[in-house]
């Protein structure tokens, strides 16, 4: 009997294996465990056992029906498992849909990554107001006052504003030097901040000029800094903003506020200095003016230009934005085109 | 500006074989910014000078001719052309294949190519000269004239750059970058600077010989605005072409020779940088003085325009009256004539800001004001009086000086200036020796003693009228004389004691990133005036709004006092191309009030703030989902951005609001702003089409930044909370506000919390009424909640909305 039993028992086990569906394990269970199934029948022969191997004997056939429902149950928990509930059709090429579709002005997102780089550096983050006087456009900034500047900025003056006294004759900022003027006032040297924000000239647009723009000016003062200073910081904010090292080079320029000033160039990232129709051949390409603020301006901003100095730069994000991305025309920026903005993530 | 290389070589001797890649490299790295260096060769590439042997007509053509041409490679070529003046034996500009030109002088550049007109087969083209660019300097004096190059005698084959010798390069400088040195425009000037970064040697002109009479006159009056004035009369000269050099010279800096009267005066303010002019001297009554016009004088000037002047202004003038606008422009009747005999010739120095100002009052600036409003030093008229003097005698041999005065009242002060060794050497962060700082100041013209740690520093003539004036600008001399790109960069070596922490920057940068990232809108960027337009339709009262003087455009000149005008600007134009869509922008707004500044106490300036403003515009959904997202994108803001949280009130309706359907933002009791449904008739104003357009506008400058993150830790409860939903009816006009004050008084402690979820008017419903499906969080400290209890708790509820609003059950 006990052979028997095995013999069952592998049998059950065997077809148990082979099942693919649970409609065979169900035919497995009645045929073996069911009323007529071959253990029931067994069962019924027990009585014909030798009376001494009788409890035993039930024992295992106890077992054995154990053993093949506790199979049976596994068959059936690893074939739900194995079944898809999709379809073998099932097109895993297709695209995702979009998150919620938005994002920042590639500008704001420049800006963010200067100050982000900044503000590892120490740097503070000061904002400023758009309208101010001629006092802290022009005044405070060394520009004498028949300085063509002031009329070759073809300032945005204000209706009714736009005469008398230097501290009431207000305009649209040419520019965010007189900002920066502002803070020295108001804070204590030495100072590490920069400047983002929106300047307006009163000019005919293409698409290399616009009537409002971003800068991006970055000042530094303290006491003992050399005009090469500026190089190693302009260097490393280039390349953090660029993901790369951008060799930098600064030649002569002159711009009232600062002495000596500077014309900074970065290699050009789309030849890596080979040239090309960029950076029109030559390998460079002008990003901002930068130098030591005027003895005049530190004056302006109530410090002693004989102790202290320092290193500013102006950044021209429109033009680092249009490197960037490749952008050919800067009036895209205020267009407010959907088109056009959502394309920078 | 555009500088001729081989006129530079008159001054300094460059070597021939000079790299002109590093020259403008040099020039751009130490001076002034080289835009470009041209060949000028290369605009002729492909011509060459042609000889007409024969001209037939065409057979099918009236107006063609059919030309045998030598143009020098031993085959005679067949050239159809259209030219009125052709001749057999005349030299001419043949443009063989290759060679790019206009035809007549216009358009877009062609490439030359074998082809055939009218049936003729044409080997390439017979030039007229503004067909090759040569228009200014070969005028023609009819239309269809070809160059004739018979003067020029050269044989057939003669590229046309070699046989007009303008194998020349041109320097292209950008006038941007060197504003601030008055001393370098002109040719003399940068081949100044060339010797002195290169260390070649320096012609010099020799000083004019004058020997005349003495008692011609020149009066200055003003001599603030007229430091120099040196005035030469001369007899035997006549109106006639200058020698083609001279012309070609001028022609290729980009000016249009004249003739020799006047192109004498132009090459010798090219060369020196300080402008001449030349009267008729017998159109000059009794002597010339300089000096402020009258009120209302009249003056004709050269170019047609008729002057009224004011007494800013500066003339030369003669018994009678101006005749010339000082160092802008000579006036129509006294300068060069036709029938000019006699001159007197004017080298003068002018104020700069005085010529800029009259330059630009009447919108006339010229080649001389461009100069002279740069600060040219009175010491050059000397040098462009020998200059003068010198072609004025080689063009007109027959020449006699009847008259000459030379008034230099206000000499030029050299500037002084004492430098501290230590900090020049700080400053530059290199310790150069006393020779070295010597040997850079002065080649370049600077007087130099050096005593102990100070050095006394005179700067030349040139480089004294205010380029040159703080010690600052003595070190950068030295520095670039040195070469930035020489000097070792070195690092900062400052320390702060803080940490930057700048909660309001951060808290706008965080409210942009949680509404573009978080919310899914696009930030947009918008100008700061408004379009009229927009102004009218959503702002309609323009009290208190700033204006521009000068706007961009006429219907542009309101400073924004809201930033919702041009969002629904933005709106408008991108409906063309989205049905769904929303945007920000965050930026300034100006109003006309207050007038104070907090930076300095004499400085008058409006109010100002920075504002964040939306726009959601939809096509697709309804009014109520709008109205939920854009309350649930105010509502989370505060939580995501780490401010002070927002409540919402219904205190004053924003005027391009509909009527029911905005609301007020406040920060506690301060109102930051408002919310609302743009109302149809604005949105119709605006042209907005077929969208419903949700607005919302906040003050940042009002929001306050938790000083940080406040939130607290509440502890999980212990036994589950149960969420139970009811639907009941109320009165169409219930608000959710009302209803959930309800329940939250009726608090028994185990209503957690009350949410709406929603709400429905229409179908089996009643009219006057409205559904709100409302879920109720019922849960207890001390227990796990029977069913039973739970459902004596929501019904607790429905009774007391019951009671209080008088809302039922729906009917299931």
């Amino acid at each position: 009997m006990k052979d028997k039993i095995e013999q069952i028992l592998s049998e059950a086990k065997a077809k148990i294996m082979e099942a693919t569906a649970e409609s065979e394990l169900q035919k497995v269970r009645s045929d073996f465990l069911g009323k007529q199934g071959a253990l029931a029948l067994l069962l019924k022969e027990l009585p014909t056992v030798e009376v001494s191997l009788r409890p035993e004997m039930g024992k295992i056939l106890n077992q054995a029906k154990a053993k093949v429902t506790e199979l049976i149950e596994e068959k059936k928990t690893e074939l739900k498992l194995k079944a898809s509930e999709v379809s073998p059709d099932f097109d895993c090429t297709v695209p995702g849909t979009m998150p919620a579709n938005g994002g920042l002005h590639p500008i704001t997102q420049m800006c963010y990554d200067l100050n982000d780089a900044f503000r590892s550096m120490g740097f503070e983050v000061f904002q400023e107001d758009d309208i101010t006087s001629e006092l802290y456009a022009f005044d405070k900034l060394n520009f004498p006052p028949n300085h063509p500047a002031r009329e070759s900025m073809d300032t945005y003056w204000l209706e009714g504003h736009d005469s008398g006294a230097t501290n009431e004759k207000l305009c649209l900022r040419p520019h965010l030097t007189g900002g920066s003027v502002r803070y020295m006032q108001t804070h204590k040297p030495p100072y590490r901040f920069v400047y983002p924000g929106r300047v307006y000239r009163n000019e005919t647009t293409d698409a290399h000029h616009e009537r409002a723009f971003f800068q991006y000016e970055a000042l530094i003062v303290d006491k003992d800094i050399t005009f090469t200073s500026g190089k190693v910081l302009i260097q490393s904010i280039l390349s953090k903003v660029f993901g790369t090292e951008v060799p930098v080079r600064m030649r002569s320029g002159f711009f009232p506020f600062v002495e000596p000033g500077f014309e900074i160039d970065m290699q050009c990232q789309v030849c890596g200095g080979k040239g090309c129709s960029v950076c029109k051949h030559v390998g460079w390409i002008e990003v901002m003016p930068g130098g030591s603020p005027h003895p005049n301006v530190l004056r302006a901003a109530g410090l002693d230009p004989d102790e202290y100095t320092g290193f500013y730069v102006n950044i021209g994000l429109d033009r680092l934005v249009m490197m960037r991305y490749g952008v050919d025309d800067v009036r895209l920026f205020h267009s407010a085109d959907l088109r056009f903005l959502s394309q920078f993530r | 500006m555009k500088l001729s290389l081989s006129w530079i070589k008159d001054y300094v001797s460059l070597p021939d074989d000079t790299d002109l890649k590093k020259l403008a490299y040099d020039l751009t790295m130490d001076t002034v910014e080289v835009e470009d260096v041209e060949y000028i060769g290369k605009r002729f590439e492909n011509m060459v000078v042609g000889v007409i042997k024969e001209v037939n007509p065409h057979p099918d053509a009236d107006k063609l001719r059919v030309c045998t041409v030598d143009i020098g490679d031993g085959e005679d070529k067949t050239i159809v052309c259209g030219g009125i003046n052709l001749e057999a034996g005349m030299r001419v500009a043949v443009s063989v294949p290759g060679a790019v030109v206009r035809w007549h002088g216009e358009g877009e550049p062609v490439v030359i190519k074998k082809s055939k007109l009218r049936g003729v087969e044409s080997y390439g083209m017979i030039c007229a000269s503004d067909e090759i660019g040569l228009g200014d300097l070969f005028p023609s004096s009819q239309e269809a004239e070809i160059l004739d190059l018979s003067a020029f005698d050269v044989p057939a084959g003669t590229p046309i750059a070699e046989a007009l010798g303008l194998d020349d390069v041109l320097l292209e400088i950008d006038n941007k970058s060197m504003t601030n040195r008055p001393d370098l425009w002109g040719h003399y000037g940068i081949a100044r600077e060339i010797a002195a970064l290169y260390k070649l040697p320096l012609k010099k002109f020799e000083p004019a010989q004058i020997d005349a009479p003495s008692d011609f006159k020149v009066e200055i009056i003003d001599t603030d605005r007229c430091p120099r004035y040196i005035g030469v009369e001369m007899e035997g000269v006549e109106v006639k072409p200058s020698p083609f050099e001279m012309q070609s010279r001028i022609w290729r800096v980009g000016m249009r020779p004249i003739n020799a009267l006047v192109d004498i005066t132009n090459y010798v303010m090219l060369a020196t940088g300080n402008p001449t002019h030349a009267f008729d001297a017998d159109n000059i009554k009794d002597h010339i003085r300089v000096r402020r016009a009258e009120k209302n004088e009249k003056l004709l000037l050269l170019n047609g325009k008729d002057l009224e002047l004011c007494e800013d202004d500066l003339v030369i003038a003669d018994g009678e009256g101006a005749v010339a606008l000082a160092g802008v422009m000579g006036g129509a009747k006294d300068s060069i004539l036709p029938k000019t005999e006699r001159v007197i010739l004017e080298v003068a120095n002018f104020e700069s800001t005085g010529i800029r100002r009259t330059a630009l009052r009447y919108d006339n600036r010229t080649e001389a004001s461009s100069r002279y409003e740069k600060a040219v030093d009175p010491e050059r008229c000397d040098q462009a009086l020998a200059l003068s003097i010198r072609y004025f005698k080689e063009l007109y041999p027959g020449l006699k000086i009847t008259g000459y005065c030379d008034k230099y009242e206000k000499k030029l002060q050299r500037a002084e200036i004492d430098v501290n060794l230590t900090w020049l050497a700080k400053r530059l962060g290199k310790d150069l020796t006393h020779d070295e700082i010597r040997s850079k100041l002065e080649i370049l013209g600077f007087d130099v003693a050096i005593e102990g740690d100070s050095m006394h520093v005179i700067a030349p003539t040139w480089r004294s009228t205010g380029d040159i004036s703080i010690k600052d600008d003595v070190m950068e001399e030295v520095a670039r004389m040195y070469g930035y790109d020489n000097f070792e960069a070195t690092s900062f070596n400052t320390s702060f004691d803080h940490a930057i922490n700048q909660k309001d920057i951060s808290l706008v940068r965080n409210i942009k990133e949680y509404l573009a990232i978080r919310c899914g809108m696009q930030e947009v960027y918008t100008y700061p005036w408004m379009n009229d337009v927009f102004v009218n339709a959503v702002i309609g009262d323009t009290k208190g709004v700033l204006r521009l003087s000068t706007p961009p455009a006429p219907d542009l000149s309101y400073l924004r006092s809201t930033l919702l005008p041009n969002l629904c600007e933005a709106v408008v134009k991108n409906e063309r191309y989205f049905d769904d869509f929303s945007i920000f922008e965050e930026a300034q707004v100006f109003f006309d009030e207050d007038y104070t500044s907090p930076y300095d106490e004499s400085e008058k300036l409006p109010k100002q703030r920075r504002n964040i403003a939306a726009a959601f515009a939809t096509g697709t959904r309804k009014l109520n989902d709008l109205f939920r997202e854009v309350k649930g994108v105010l509502e989370f803001m505060p939580r995501y951005t780490h401010m002070e949280g927002f409540t919402f009130r219904k205190e004053t309706k924003p005027v391009w609001a509909d009527n029911v359907v905005w609301q007020n933002i406040y920060v506690g009791d301060v109102k930051v702003g408002d919310m609302g449904l743009l109302d149809k008739k604005v949105s119709m104003e605006c042209g907005i089409k077929n969208l419903s357009v949700m607005l919302f506008e906040i003050d940042t400058t009002l929001l306050k930044p938790l000083i940080s993150r406040t939130n607290r830790f509440t502890h999980l409860a212990e036994y589950p909370e149960t969420d139970y939903d009811i639907s009941m009816l109320f009165d169409s006009s219930a608000t959710w506000e009302e209803i959930k004050e309800v329940i939250v008084k009726k608090e028994s402690g185990i209503i957690k919390n009350a949410s709406f979820v929603d709400e429905y008017r229409g179908k089996q419903i009643p009219a006057g009424k409205k559904s709100v499906t409302i879920r109720l969080t019922i849960g207890s400290k001390e227990k796990t909640l029977t069913s039973e209890e739970i459902e004596n708790a929501a019904n607790s509820v429905m009774k007391q909305l019951n009671k209080r609003m008088g809302a039922e059950l729906r009917a299931q």
